[in-house]
């Protein structure tokens, strides 16, 4: 058994589990945090994107061990008790979001890039997207928000 | 150094919670934030009249949040996770199943197969498809036997430790070639050809007779996949009164509680289907597929029991687009009106019919295109073969052809030198029209349409 | 080098299943505030049917559209539903869940009617209030309606009804007949840059103008065109499942199935044509999968603009249109380019 020391979402958390457990595992099963989504279990599709250490990552393809000691922020850290994070809000307007199921994964690519990059252009949003897969909206309302959260984010800061 | 993640400002103070446990009992594993509650509403979802409104969707923040339920999210106490063995050959008869090895290993509470399936067939037409094979292989994706286990990984080792004997039986793989009549039988004695669809209108030959050109093309359109990002998956749980509980992404539920119902020989008000917000159907999630599977697994064990599709098995277990070879040809007078069109459609049926009567029914009468065409014929036929089964799939028939029929539109076009948009507003539908089947439509708004988007897009403008 | 063309394909389709029998049924119980419950049998697939159908509840009862909750999808406790499929939710669920709203509304009229000292058939429901037609000022807020209805007259104001679309059956011979109740048109425009040097087609952009009679949800309807280009994309240039000679798929995974990213989408622009349908709720139709249907055709006809080749069998994919372009070149006599 692999035991592991995680913080996720800035609270610290300890697991015990078989060294062939991938993060998204491990974080759906044994943290109960079901946001992250398994499309294909292979890092294809991005529906498992969480931020470790400040970079997106597929969490279907690090184990539980490789996460070990390090930062993760997984959709459910996005929120505050009283409010919704600036992307979530832009994706609740924009009806960015059809079924859901690419959700958690593209916002958190989203997040990431606005991280590093806080007026993105739109080829450079479409690029921080392109590991996500989305069947239901085509992205367009999606690049729409996330510009839309990108001024808001940008007035907050100002 | 990476640079650290901002997480969001948190009312409870940073700490381990392992710490907090010793002093105050608390339990170890935090459930995540359900809230904000973010009671503000949109102020678009207050205005009346309700219609008209770009409303922001209820589940559109759940989604957000990561909070929406799916099937894979929900877990009952005691459940087991199921999977199903793939048969990997495309035509066979099943000589034996062994499943001893399987059952004997830790951790695997039950085994099926499809014997035990009290009604083995189910279809939203046809009832040709079988929940789990019983004596023939009909396509590389049927299941052949299932086991639930105390966990996935167990789960998926099992199917390996399952024996299936195979008689290999000749197979067909073109649908051309599968309307032959010494092609091998799929569903044998039956005919491959399992339904065919004819529109007649006006007089073919004399319309042919009396056009100045006629045109003609063959085209065809591939397999695919919905690829829908949540996989299949179902949960099924029964109670003690005999009734059971299915927890599933299917899009038709009360079709659904009668196909299961019926292959489990149960009346209707003793099986309940509750579908979550599904993540993505167009068209794939329409028929059961491992339900009846689930709920003979539950019975069994004695506990809830949950199955979800592998990326790979949505490719090969789950409906596909209907591969359709098109032949077109169409009479048409010099100022570019069309007066004649004969059309022969050839569905690739895969191997069960599911909703193909349906996509051929669509498909032929969607067949001549938007047009008034006074003489019109319009033949189409469905064919079983030994691949992935076709089913519904966003469009039913209607993307094919319409790449047929507009590709089919433009070389007419090209040939009699009109722009492709003045050939269309020349022959499309308007206001009372007569359908290929007769139909007087109504509310045909195809030109205005032809307009709109011409104008937006500038196609009267000089190329820059 | 990049070559641009431009091509159009427009489609009709229609809304239901093909005259066979597909009824939705819908249940609406007015609460005793005035805030509405809808029951209904269809599951929420991600398209927003539960949203526009609480939409048409809330404008059958004058109220607004977060006045109505949803509840969906459970045997148990939602009438029937045929399903989401066939782009038929908007119109017959929608048209069932209007009636149902219409018999619930009918028993707050009967019992506001001696309240406000007119006859039922004088009243409408709007801005949340019950009013006299033609005499607005006279009026009760439609909570105070419901309250007196359910607690005072003792009849809750509950509605349930259900509706099938009116088809003829076809002639076996002919095909004759009413198959559907109502169509749905559009057009879809296509702008391609073709490398007539590796065959990849970059698609640029869309101009979709699409029908869906009276929408509900504007905000919706884009978001169904967006989301049926991007598949039409994947249709015309990626998308193939592949088969060995054994009749196994080689490609079952989403590696080597290829299928649109962010990458791989146009500008589009979203044209609603105006149009209304007496038999629809409110005017609507339906608008699901006709946005799927001539995204294919377009790009296809866009790339015979561009390079003058005709491929006729999807996928177009680069090494089709390579082979078709080389074919093509090697037909035709050697000119000099002229200048353009």
């Amino acid at each position: 058994m692999a035991n592991v020391t995680i913080t996720v979402n800035g609270e610290t958390r300890v697991a015990s589990v078989p060294p062939e457990t991938t993060l998204l595992k491990l974080l759906r099963d044994n943290f109960n945090l079901t946001g992250a989504k398994l499309g294909c279990d292979v890092g294809d599709c991005g529906a498992c994107t969480v931020i470790v250490d400040g970079k997106t990552v597929n969490a279907c393809l690090m184990l539980a061990g490789q996460a070990d000691g390090r930062d993760v922020l997984t959709i459910e850290g996005l929120a505050s008790m009283d409010r919704l994070h600036p992307i979530q809000k832009a994706f609740e307007d924009h009806a960015s979001l059809q079924c859901g199921f690419c959700g958690p994964g593209v916002i958190l690519s989203a997040k990431a890039l606005l991280d590093e990059v806080p007026d993105p252009t739109a080829q450079q949003i479409r690029d921080a997207l392109s590991g996500n897969l989305c069947r239901c909206t085509g992205y367009t309302k999606m690049i729409e928000a996330i510009q839309e959260a990108a001024h808001s984010l940008h007035d907050k800061a100002a | 150094m990476a640079k650290k993640t901002k997480v969001a400002e948190k009312k409870i103070p940073l700490k381990t919670w392992l710490e907090a446990d010793e002093t105050l009992r608390l339990p170890a594993i935090v459930p995540p934030v359900t809230y904000p509650i973010e009671t503000l509403v949109p102020e678009v979802r207050h205005q009346t009249p309700a219609v008209g409104q770009r409303a922001t969707r209820p589940d559109g923040r759940l989604h957000g949040l990561g909070q929406t339920k799916y099937i894979d999210d929900l877990a009952f106490p005691g459940m087991l996770y199921a999977r199903i063995k793939r048969a990997g050959i495309a035509a066979a008869r099943i000589k034996s199943v062994d499943t001893r090895a399987a059952e004997a290993m830790p951790g695997v509470m039950a085994v099926l197969t499809g014997r035990e399936i009290p009604v083995n067939s189910f279809g939203p037409s046809l009832k040709d498809q079988p929940v789990l094979a019983d004596d023939f292989v009909f396509h590389a994706g049927d299941g052949v036997a299932a086991v639930a286990a105390v966990t996935e990984q167990i789960a998926n080792d099992a199917l390996d430790k399952i024996k299936v004997e195979y008689e290999p039986l000749p197979a067909v793989f073109d649908p051309v070639e599968a309307m032959q009549e010494d092609a091998p039988r799929v569903h044998a004695p039956n005919s491959n050809i399992y339904a065919t669809k004819l529109i007649k209108k006006g007089d073919i030959e004399k319309g042919f007779a009396e056009s100045d050109h006629i045109f003609e093309g063959s085209y065809r359109t591939q397999m695919v996949e919905h690829v829908p990002l949540e996989p299949h998956a179902s949960i099924a749980v029964w109670d003690p009164n005999g009734r059971v509980s299915i927890y599933s992404t299917l899009g038709r539920i009360t079709l659904g509680r009668a196909d299961i119902a019926r292959t489990l020989k149960l009346p209707i008000n003793r099986v309940r289907v509750i579908a979550t917000i599904v993540g993505g159907n167009f068209g794939g999630k329409n028929e059961i597929s491992q339900e009846p599977v689930l709920a003979l697994l539950s019975k069994k064990t004695g506990r809830p029991v949950k199955g979800t599709f592998t990326r790979t098995e949505e490719f090969i277990a789950t409906t596909t687009r209907h591969p359709i070879i098109m032949d077109y040809k169409t009479g048409v007078m010099k100022d570019g009106r069309l007066v004649a069109r004969k059309v022969r459609l050839v569905l690739d049926g895969g191997a069960y019919c599911s909703w193909s009567e349906t996509t051929l029914g669509k498909a032929c009468i969607l067949a001549a295109g938007p047009y008034n065409i006074d003489n019109l014929h319009a033949e189409a036929f469905v064919v079983y073969t030994n691949k992935t089964m076709t089913g519904a799939m966003r469009g039913f028939g209607a993307p094919q052809v319409c790449f047929a029929y507009e590709s089919h539109m433009d070389d007419i076009a090209e040939a009699l030198k009109i722009d492709p948009l003045d050939i269309r507003l020349l022959n499309a539908f308007e206001e009372g029209s007569p359908s290929p089947t007769g139909q007087v439509l109504h509310s045909v708004v195809v030109k205005d349409s032809l307009r709109t988007a011409a104008e937006r897009f500038g196609w009267k403008e000089p190329r820059s | 080098m990049k070559r641009r063309g431009r091509g159009i394909a427009c489609m009709w389709y229609p809304i239901g299943f093909t005259v066979a029998a597909n009824p939705s049924a819908a249940v609406v119980k007015v609460n005793e505030d005035g805030t509405a419950t809808l029951l209904t049998g269809t599951v929420e697939t991600g398209q927003g049917s539960l949203t526009i159908l609480g939409q048409i509840a809330a404008e059958e009862l004058g109220i607004a559209t977060d006045d109505v909750h949803v509840v969906s999808a459970d045997t148990d406790t939602t009438p029937m539903d045929t399903g989401a499929i066939a782009s038929r939710t908007t119109y017959v669920t929608g048209n069932a869940v209007r009636l149902a709203a219409e018999k619930a509304k009918a028993i707050l009229f009967d019992v506001a009617a001696p309240m406000l000292r007119v006859k039922p058939d004088q009243l409408e429901a709007r801005d949340r209030k019950i009013q006299v037609k033609g005499y607005p000022q006279r009026y009760l807020p439609i909570g105070e309606v419901a309250n007196h209805a359910q607690v005072v007259m003792g009849e809750p104001a509950i509605g349930a009804a259900s509706f099938n679309p009116a088809t003829v059956a076809l002639d076996p011979e002919t095909g004759q007949g009413k198959p559907f109740s109502t169509y749905v048109y559009a057009t879809q425009i296509a702008e391609v840059d073709v490398d007539d040097e590796t065959g990849e087609v970059d698609v640029i952009r869309i101009v979709a103008a699409h029908d869906c009679g009276t929408a509900i949800n504007p905000m919706l309807v884009e978001g169904q065109i967006e989301g049926g280009i991007s598949m039409g994309i994947g249709f015309a240039l990626q998308e193939e499942i592949l088969f060995d000679a054994a009749g196994r798929q080689i490609n079952p995974n989403l590696t080597n199935y290829i299928m649109p990213t962010s990458l791989d989408m146009p500008d589009i622009e979203v044209n609603i044509v105006k149009s209304y349908d007496v038999t629809g709720p409110f005017g609507a139709k339906g608008v699901g999968e006709p946005t799927a249907v001539p995204t294919a055709a377009a790009i296809l006809n866009a790339i015979h603009n561009a390079v003058g080749v005709r491929i006729t069998s999807l996928p177009a994919t680069a090494e089709k249109i390579l082979a078709a372009i080389k074919a093509k070149r090697a037909q035709e006599p050697k000119r000099i380019a002229a200048a353009r």
